[in-house]
C-alpha cells in the first residue's frame, strides 16, 4: 500500500512537470511547423514570463491576477517583437541563418536579464492560498494542480483554436504550404506572427507556473527547453499530440527515476530516454517513418 | 480595356530569363489558352501573373491597374486565383477546410455562408463531395484536380488561372474536367488555361498562343492555329507527355 501511496505522489509531480514541459514542447512544435526551424529561445519565453511576473507582482505590487494577465500581455508583445526581430529579416533565407538567429537572441535575452534582474534566483508566490490537499495519501501540492488544470484548458484551448476556426486552418495552411496559402491571399507574414505570438504566450504561462516551484532564474529556461526538445522528439517530430505526449512521459519518467534509481542524475534521466528513443523509434511516438518531408 | 494585359513581360528564375518579353491579353469573358512545350515558361508566365515571380521588365495590366509589384496575396485579393501545377492540395487538411481556405482573398465573409458556398462546390464536383472530411493527401490525382478548382472558384474569381489542369491524369477523368471547364466559363468566369494538351485546350478555348522558349510565336482563334502547319508539328501531332 506504502508503495502504491509514494509511486501515486511520484506520478502525480511528474506529471505536473511534465506538464511544463508538454507546453514548451508546444510551442517549439508550433513554431517548427509554421516556420521549418526549432526555435533555440523557446526557453527563454518561459525565463521572461517567469520575470516579467517577478516585475509585475512582487516589484511593482499588482495583484496576482492583474500582474499575471499583464505578463501574459507582456509576452504577446515580445512575441511580436521576436518575430520581426529574429524571424522576419531571415524569412527567405535557410533555416539555418535562422536558427542561428534564435541562439544569438537565446544569449540576448539571457544577458540582458542577468545585467537587469541580477543573478540571484527570484521567489514568486504560489498561485492559490494553500499549500495542498491530501487525498488517500497522497499529497496534491496546490502550484502541481493548478499546472495541471492550466496545461489541460491550454491544451484544449490549442486544439480548438488550430482545429474549428478558420484562422487556425489558416495557420495550419500556412505551415503546409507557404506559396500555396499566399495564391488563395492568406497574409503568410501576419500567420507566422501570430504563430510566434501564441508560442510566446505558451512559453510565458509555463514560466509563470513553473516558479514558485523552481524559483524564477536566468537558466531555467535553458534546462527547461533542453527537455522540452527532447520531448518533442520523443513524441515524433513536428507531432503536436507528440508534443504533449513527450512532455508528459519526460516528466513522470524523470521523476520515477529520480525516486527509484538516483537523484542527482534527475536532469539525466530525460536525455537517456531520448537516446533510447533515438536508437530503438527514431520517429518518435506519433512520428510517421520518413526521412525528409515531401 | 482587356482584363488582362502583359507587356513585354521578361521573368527570371534565378539566372535562367525564363519570360523574354511576352505580350498577351485576356478580354472579359474570355477563354484563351497557353501552349507549349515543357519549359517553354506556361507555368512562369501564370506565376508572373500572380505574383509568385516579380517580373524584371514589363508591365502586368489588371482591369487597368498595373500589379506586377504586388505580392501574391494582393493580387488574389483584386480577383485573381491561381490554381498552379501540381493541386497544391494541403495535405493535412480535409477537402472542405481545403475549400473553405478558398475564399482566403474575401474579407469579412461569414463563416456560414462560406459553409454553403462550399456545399456548391460540392454540387459542381460531385465526385469530391464523399470525401469532404477526407484529409487532402488522400484524395487521388484527378479528384485533388477537382478540388484545387473547387477551391480556385471559392475566389470568386474574376480571372481563372489553370496550370495544366490534365497533367497525370486519365483520359476519362480529362474529358470529365475540360466539361467542368466548359461550365465554369458559361458562368461568365474569365480563365487563362496553360496546357500541354493542345487538342483538348483548343477544344474549349476562344483564343489561344503559342509560347516557345519564353516567346510568343503564334497567336489565333483554335480554328487558326488548328491550320497552322508548325503549330500542327509541334504541338497537335505528336504524342503528350
Amino acid at each position: 500500500m506504502e508503495f502504491i501511496t509514494e509511486n501515486l505522489q511520484i506520478l502525480f509531480t511528474g506529471l505536473g512537470l511534465g506538464s511544463i514541459y508538454a507546453l514548451v514542447a508546444l510551442g517549439f512544435v508550433l513554431i517548427i511547423r509554421a516556420t521549418n526551424v526549432v526555435n533555440f529561445a523557446q526557453g527563454d519565453f518561459a525565463m521572461l514570463g517567469g520575470y516579467a511576473m517577478v516585475l509585475f507582482f512582487t516589484g511593482l505590487g499588482w495583484p496576482y491576477w492583474i500582474a499575471f494577465i499583464g505578463a501574459l500581455l507582456a509576452m504577446a508583445v515580445f512575441g511580436v517583437l521576436f518575430n520581426y526581430g529574429v524571424y522576419y529579416p531571415l524569412r527567405h533565407r535557410s533555416f539555418l541563418p535562422v536558427l542561428i538567429s534564435t541562439l544569438g537572441a537565446s544569449i540576448f535575452l539571457q544577458n540582458t536579464v542577468l545585467y537587469v534582474a541580477g543573478p540571484q534566483p527570484k521567489p514568486l508566490d504560489k498561485l492559490l492560498n494553500f499549500d495542498g490537499i491530501t487525498l488517500g495519501g497522497v499529497f496534491l501540492d496546490s502550484q502541481y494542480i493548478v499546472i495541471l488544470v492550466a496545461t489541460v484548458a491550454l491544451v484544449f484551448f490549442t486544439f480548438l483554436f488550430f482545429e474549428k476556426t478558420l484562422l487556425g486552418k489558416k495557420l495550419q495552411a500556412t505551415s503546409q504550404d507557404k506559396d500555396m496559402a499566399r495564391l488563395l491571399g492568406i497574409p503568410v507574414a501576419l500567420m507566422i506572427a501570430i504563430t510566434f505570438i501564441y508560442s510566446a504566450v505558451l512559453g510565458g504561462i509555463a514560466g509563470v507556473l513553473v516558479g514558485p516551484i523552481l524559483f524564477v532564474s536566468i537558466g531555467m529556461g535553458s534546462i527547461i527547453a533542453l527537455k522540452a526538445f527532447a520531448a518533442t522528439i520523443i513524441g515524433g517530430f513536428g507531432d503536436v499530440k507528440g508534443a504533449i505526449v513527450g512532455g508528459l512521459l519526460l516528466g513522470v519518467i524523470e521523476s520515477l527515476a529520480a525516486q527509484h534509481i538516483s537523484v542527482p542524475y534527475k536532469d539525466a534521466y530525460a536525455f537517456l530516454a531520448l537516446f533510447l528513443f533515438l536508437l530503438f523509434r527514431p520517429q518518435g511516438i506519433f512520428g510517421e517513418k520518413v526521412s525528409e518531408k515531401a | 480595356m482587356p482584363l488582362l494585359e502583359l507587356t513585354n513581360v521578361a521573368s527570371y528564375y534565378g539566372n535562367v530569363q525564363a519570360l523574354k518579353g511576352v505580350s498577351l491579353h485576356v478580354e472579359q469573358g474570355e477563354l484563351v489558352t497557353l501552349l507549349g512545350a515543357n519549359g517553354a515558361g506556361k507555368s512562369t508566365t501564370l506565376k508572373t501573373i500572380s505574383g509568385l515571380v516579380v517580373p524584371a521588365q514589363g508591365e502586368v495590366l489588371f482591369e487597368g491597374r498595373p500589379i506586377h509589384k504586388l505580392g501574391p496575396e494582393a493580387i488574389a485579393r483584386l480577383g485573381i486565383s491561381h490554381v498552379p501545377e501540381g493541386r497544391r492540395i494541403f495535405p493535412g487538411l480535409t477537402v472542405r477546410e481545403n475549400i473553405l481556405l478558398g475564399a482566403s482573398n474575401r474579407k469579412g465573409v461569414p463563416r456560414r455562408l462560406l459553409e454553403e458556398e462550399a456545399d456548391e462546390k460540392f454540387t459542381i464536383f460531385p465526385e469530391i463531395k464523399s470525401f469532404e472530411n477526407a484529409l487532402g493527401w488522400t484524395l487521388s490525382g484527378g479528384q485533388q484536380q477537382m478540388l484545387a478548382v473547387a477551391r480556385g472558384l471559392m475566389a470568386k474569381p474574376k480571372l481563372l488561372l489553370l496550370d495544366e489542369p490534365s497533367l497525370g491524369l486519365a483520359p476519362l477523368i480529362v474529358q470529365n474536367l475540360f466539361g467542368t471547364i466548359r461550365r465554369i466559363r458559361a458562368t461568365g468566369t474569365t480563365i487563362l488555361l496553360v496546357e500541354q494538351n493542345a487538342n483538348m485546350a483548343l477544344s474549349v478555348a476562344d483564343r489561344g498562343y503559342v509560347l516557345e522558349t519564353g516567346t510568343l510565336t503564334v497567336e489565333g482563334t483554335p480554328k487558326e492555329l488548328l491550320g497552322n502547319e508548325e503549330v500542327r508539328a509541334a504541338y497537335l501531332g505528336g504524342h503528350h507527355a
